[in-house]
C-alpha cells in the first residue's frame, strides 16, 4: 500500500520510472482479470494497453488517497462494461476479430500468452452469465469482498452471494474434470 | 477442503505470461501518451500497439522478423584485406533469380521470474519473378506437436495467403500495387545492407560447411535500429570466396532491461543451407486449394491507393457514422464498432446486413464493403511512409466546413494538398495552409 502510494507520488511528480513499474506490477494480474472477464485475449489486450494509456494521461487527476490496485481494477471493469454495451447493443455477435487472422500464437507481437488452463478457464467462464463471472473472478482472481464487489455492481451483497454461489456450481458442472484434477495436485 | 478452494486454486494455477516483444510495444504506447500530456511529444493517432499487433499485415508474417533497418552508409564498397567488398556480394546477390535457405530462431527471457522460449524453424524458397512461398514451425516449447503454418507472398498476383493445417483456418490479403515494398521478408540483402551500413569488420577466411569463406562481424548496437533501450549485438556472417555469395548468418542479439542493468531477453537467428540460382517453376508458388472445411478471413484493399480512394472512404465514413471518425488508421473491426452505435440509415441497414453472422462471415461478406475504408488507411499509412507530413483533423471538422482543412500532406517543398470537410480538395501554399490551420478548432 505504501510502495503504490510512493510510486503514485513519483508518477504524479512526472518520473517515467515509476509509471514503468506500475505497469510493471499491475500488468499480468489486469491481463488476467481481462482475459477471464471477456474470454477473448485479443480484446483483454486492448482493453488493459488502453486502461495503462488513460492511466498515463491522468496523473492529475489520480488521488493519492485511494488504492491504485482498486482504481486499475475499475478502471478495467468500465472498460469491459463500455465494450459489452458497444457491442451487444445491435448485434448479438461481437464485430471483434472481424479481421481476426489465423496465426499459431497470433503473431511475434503478441502481448499475453496463455497457459492451457487458463484458456480453459476463460472458456468455461463465456458460458456464465456476465454479472456472474465477473462476482467469480473478482473474488478468485483479485480476492474482493463481497460487499466491495456488491458496491462496483451497484446491487446488494446478497445479490452479489447469490450470483456467485449459481456460478460456483455451473463452473464446477463445466470444469469437472479439471476441477477434479487440481484438486488431486 | 471448503468447495471453493479447487476452483480458487484453478484461478490462480491459471498462468499468464508476458511476451517480451509485445511488452515493449505497449509500454512505448503508454509511456507516449504521457510523454503527450506532458508536452515532449507532439500528439499523433499513432499507436505502436495497434499499428503492430493488430495490423494484417503483422498478423500475415506471424512469425516473420522484421528488423529494423539502420542507416544506409558509405561504407558499401569498402574492401577487407581479404579481398571480398560486400557490394559486390550484394550485387552477386541482386543477380540471383531464386533461391532458398533455412532460417532457425530461438527466443529465451532471462528474468527467472518470468521464463520464456520460443523455437521456429523455417524454410523459405524466394523468387524475383514469382515472390515467396515459406513454411514456419513453431516448436512447442513443452515437447508437444509443433504448429505450421504455410504463406505464400505473391507481388505479381497482389495477394498473401496464409494457411495454419492445425487449426484449420487460412487467411487471405488482397492488397495495392504498393504493398509488396512494405512488406516484412525475411530478405538476406536487407541483412546485408543493414551490416554494411554499420561499424563492421573482416573475421578473415575460414571454412563453412566445407566451404571456404570469409566472416563478416558487426556488433554495432545500431544494427537493430534507433532503439531506447540498452541492447548488445553480435552479428556474423560468412561468404563463399568462390561465389561472393552468403553461405550462413548468424545473429544474437540480447535486450536489456529499462535501466540498461539485467539482459531480459534474448535472441538469436540462424540463417543457413543457403541455395542460390535454383530453378524453380511457377507451381511451386501456387497455394494449395482451401479445404472446405477450412475457415478463415479474406482482406481486400484497393488495387490503387490515390486521393480519390481516400474521399471514397471518407464519404463512406461520413454516410455510416454521420460524421468523420477521429482516427484516420482505424482499423475495419473499429470502424464497424463505431458503426454499430450510429443511427444513420446506412448503419441501420448495415447492422440488419450483418445481424446474426458469424465473426468471419461478418469480415467476409463486407470484403467490398470494407476496401475503401481500408484503402482509406493505407493513403495514409503510405503519406506517413513517404514522409510526406501528413495530418488528419477529422476530431473537429465536419462535413459541412467547406473552408477547414480535414486532410493535409506536403505535395513539394512549398505546397501541400488539401482535402476540406466538405471533401474538395486543392493544392495551397505552405503559407496558406498555416492559415487554414489557424482556423482549426483547438
Amino acid at each position: 500500500m505504501i510502495e503504490d502510494k510512493l510510486l503514485i507520488f513519483r508518477f504524479k511528480q512526472g518520473r517515467n520510472g515509476a509509471l514503468r513499474q506500475i505497469y510493471d506490477k499491475y500488468k499480468v494480474e489486469l491481463l488476467k482479470l481481462s482475459v477471464v472477464l471477456t474470454g477473448d485475449v485479443n480484446t483483454a489486450e486492448d482493453i488493459v494497453h488502453d486502461v495503462f494509456v488513460s492511466f498515463a494521461q491522468s496523473a492529475e487527476r489520480i488521488s493519492l488517497t485511494g488504492s491504485l490496485k482498486n482504481y486499475l481494477v475499475t478502471s478495467v471493469i468500465n472498460r469491459i462494461r463500455n465494450y459489452r454495451r458497444d457491442n451487444n447493443r445491435h448485434c448479438e455477435t461481437g464485430l471483434e476479430g472481424a479481421e481476426v487472422f489465423s496465426s499459431p500464437e497470433r503473431g511475434p507481437y503478441q502481448w499475453a500468452v496463455l497457459s492451457e488452463q487458463l484458456t480453459l478457464l476463460s472458456h468455461a467462464l463465456r458460458e456464465l452469465p456476465y454479472e456472474q463471472r465477473e462476482v467469480v473472478s473478482l473474488r478468485m482472481e483479485m480476492d474482493m469482498t463481497f460487499h466491495r464487489i456488491a458496491t462496483l455492481q451497484n446491487t446488494s451483497t446478497n445479490t452479489v452471494k447469490g450470483r456467485y454461489r449459481y456460478a460456483m456450481a455451473r463452473l464446477r458442472s463445466l470444469l469437472n474434470g479439471e476441477v477434479e484434477h487440481e484438486t488431486r495436485r | 477442503m471448503r468447495p471453493a478452494d479447487d476452483i480458487r486454486r484453478l484461478f490462480k494455477n491459471a498462468e499468464l505470461r508476458i511476451h517480451p516483444d509485445g511488452d515493449e510495444w505497449v509500454f512505448e504506447d503508454v509511456l507516449k501518451a504521457r510523454q503527450i500530456v506532458t508536452g515532449n511529444l507532439p500528439a499523433t493517432p499513432d499507436s505502436a500497439w495497434r499499428t503492430i499487433m493488430r495490423s494484417p499485415l503483422t498478423k500475415l508474417a506471424a512469425a516473420a522478423l522484421v528488423v529494423i533497418a539502420c542507416l544506409i552508409g558509405l561504407s558499401l564498397w569498402r574492401t577487407t584485406g581479404s579481398g571480398i567488398a560486400l557490394a559486390d556480394v550484394l550485387a552477386r546477390m541482386e543477380q540471383v533469380k531464386a533461391y532458398r535457405f533455412q532460417l532457425n530462431t530461438k527466443v529465451t527471457g532471462e528474468d527467472p521470474n518470468k521464463p520464456y522460449s520460443s523455437e521456429i524453424r523455417a524454410t523459405w524458397l524466394r523468387s524475383q519473378e514469382y515472390g515467396s512461398k515459406s513454411i514456419w514451425e513453431r516448436l512447442d516449447p513443452n515437447g508437444g506437436e509443433s504448429t505450421f503454418v504455410e504463406a505464400y507472398f505473391l507481388p505479381q498476383k497482389k495477394t498473401a495467403i496464409s494457411i495454419t493445417h492445425k487449426e484449420k483456418k487460412y487467411s487471405r490479403i488482397e492488397y495495392d500495387d504498393r504493398f509488396a515494398e512494405q512488406w516484412p521478408q525475411t530478405d538476406p540483402r536487407t541483412f546485408l545492407k543493414e551490416i554494411v551500413a554499420c561499424k563492421y569488420e573482416s573475421m578473415g577466411r575460414s571454412t563453412v560447411d566445407g566451404i571456404e569463406v570469409e566472416g563478416f562481424q558487426t556488433t554495432d548496437p545500431n544494427w537493430l535500429g534507433n532503439r531506447k533501450i540498452k541492447v548488445e549485438v553480435d552479428v556474423k556472417m560468412w561468404v563463399d570466396a568462390k561465389t561472393r555469395l552468403p553461405v550462413r548468418y548468424d545473429f544474437t542479439t540480447a535486450y536489456f532491461d529499462q535501466m540498461g542493468d539485467k539482459i531480459i531477453r534474448r535472441q538469436h537467428i540462424v540463417m543457413h543451407d543457403f541455395q542460390w540460382d535454383v530453378v524453380v517453376d511457377a507451381a511451386e508458388f501456387e497455394p494449395p486449394v482451401i479445404p472446405d472445411d477450412y475457415t478463415g478471413t479474406v482482406v481486400k484493399y484497393p488495387a490503387h491507393i490515390t486521393e480519390e480512394t481516400a474521399i471514397q472512404g471518407l464519404k463512406i465514413l461520413v454516410e455510416l457514422l454521420g460524421k468523420y471518425p477521429e482516427n484516420i488508421n482505424d482499423d475495419a473491426p473499429t470502424v464497424l464498432r463505431l458503426a454499430e452505435k450510429s443511427e444513420t440509415p446506412a448503419a441501420m441497414l448495415l447492422k440488419e446486413e450483418i445481424k446474426g453472422l458469424t465473426e468471419d462471415e461478418i469480415g467476409n461478406k463486407l470484403v467490398d464493403f470494407l476496401m475503401p475504408i481500408r484503402g482509406l488507411g493505407r493513403f495514409y499509412g503510405l503519406l506517413q511512409y513517404d514522409k510526406k507530413g501528413p495530418a488528419y483533423y477529422g476530431k473537429t471538422v465536419t462535413p459541412k466546413d467547406m473552408d477547414k482543412v480535414l486532410m493535409r500532406w506536403k505535395v513539394s517543398d512549398n505546397e501541400y494538398r488539401v482535402i476540406y470537410g466538405d471533401l474538395h480538395a486543392e493544392t495551397v501554399t505552405l503559407g496558406k495552409l498555416a492559415e487554414l490551420e489557424k482556423l482549426l478548432p483547438k
